[in-house]
């Protein structure tokens, strides 16, 4: 029983640890520039969770410039996390 | 291989493995949920300063939210103290759910997102059921624990006799 219960913990433990590296080395792989609209302009939302997260909502909440085109790139609606904004130079 | 083997030959009591399995996936739970947290910090403030808490309260929760995470974790791996892993764990997933069904019924002035590694692509909805099935989890896990702690209990009693 010992030896499967080492087994048990020790699978429970790696898939964690590697889950929580891979998903990480996922969110952080080159992440695209994002704007918001605030409603005359787009403007550089900045990073998400430090400058800016988005609200449940079913509106586009950040744009990727995507061949010159603004694109949904996350839903929800922007919202900005402190004072700190990005500034409005492009 | 061997826990199959172990098993159809009889010599383990399922409940025995059922008690590891659930201590096992309570630890994937809350190892994989603290470790995320922490080596993505920069996000997980921001994620939290987007909850509706006291911003007062936020410098205290990125921090304790995490370590008492990876310090269930210690407790359910150490044989003496998953007792207390798994009340804790079931105290946390009680809040979380009461939380998660707090948002979902609009309690709160706005709705926040809804993040944490790959559970932030999770809608509230299933955080609800998410959360609910970790709460049965580790009440059948105390119910296991308690089973077996009674009947080391009665062992050591009887052989005193």
């Amino acid at each position: 029983m010992k030896k499967i219960k080492v087994t048990i913990m020790t699978l429970a433990i790696l898939l964690s640890i590697g889950s929580a590296f891979a998903t990480r080395m996922h969110f952080d792989s080159k992440p695209p520039l994002l704007y918001y609209w605030d409603g005359h302009e787009f403007l550089p939302a900045g990073t998400y969770g430090v400058d800016f997260v988005c609200v449940v909502s079913t509106t586009a909440c950040t744009y990727t410039l995507v061949n010159g085109v603004y694109t949904p790139y996350q839903l929800g609606a922007y919202v900005a996390v402190d004072a700190h904004k990005p500034s409005k130079n492009k | 291989m061997l826990l199959l083997s172990s098993f159809h030959s009889g010599n383990i009591p399922f409940l025995q493995i059922a008690r590891e399995v659930i201590a096992a996936l309570l630890i994937m739970l809350f190892l994989y949920a603290g470790l995320s947290k922490w080596l993505d910090f920069r996000t997980f403030i921001g994620e939290m300063n987007n909850q509706p808490f006291p911003k007062g309260l936020i410098p205290f929760l990125v921090w304790a939210i995490p370590s008492l995470e990876i310090t269930i974790v210690i407790a359910l791996v150490i044989e003496r103290t998953r007792m207390v892993g798994l009340y804790t764990s079931f105290v946390f997933m009680t809040l979380f759910t009461t939380y998660a069904s707090a948002i979902l019924l609009h309690f709160f002035a706005y709705i926040p997102c809804s993040c944490g590694g790959l559970i932030r692509r999770l809608s509230w909805r299933q955080h609800l059921v998410f959360n609910f099935f970790f709460v049965i989890l580790s009440i059948t896990g105390i119910i296991l624990q308690h089973r077996k702690s009674s009947k080391t209990n009665l062992i050591t009693k009887n052989s005193f006799v």
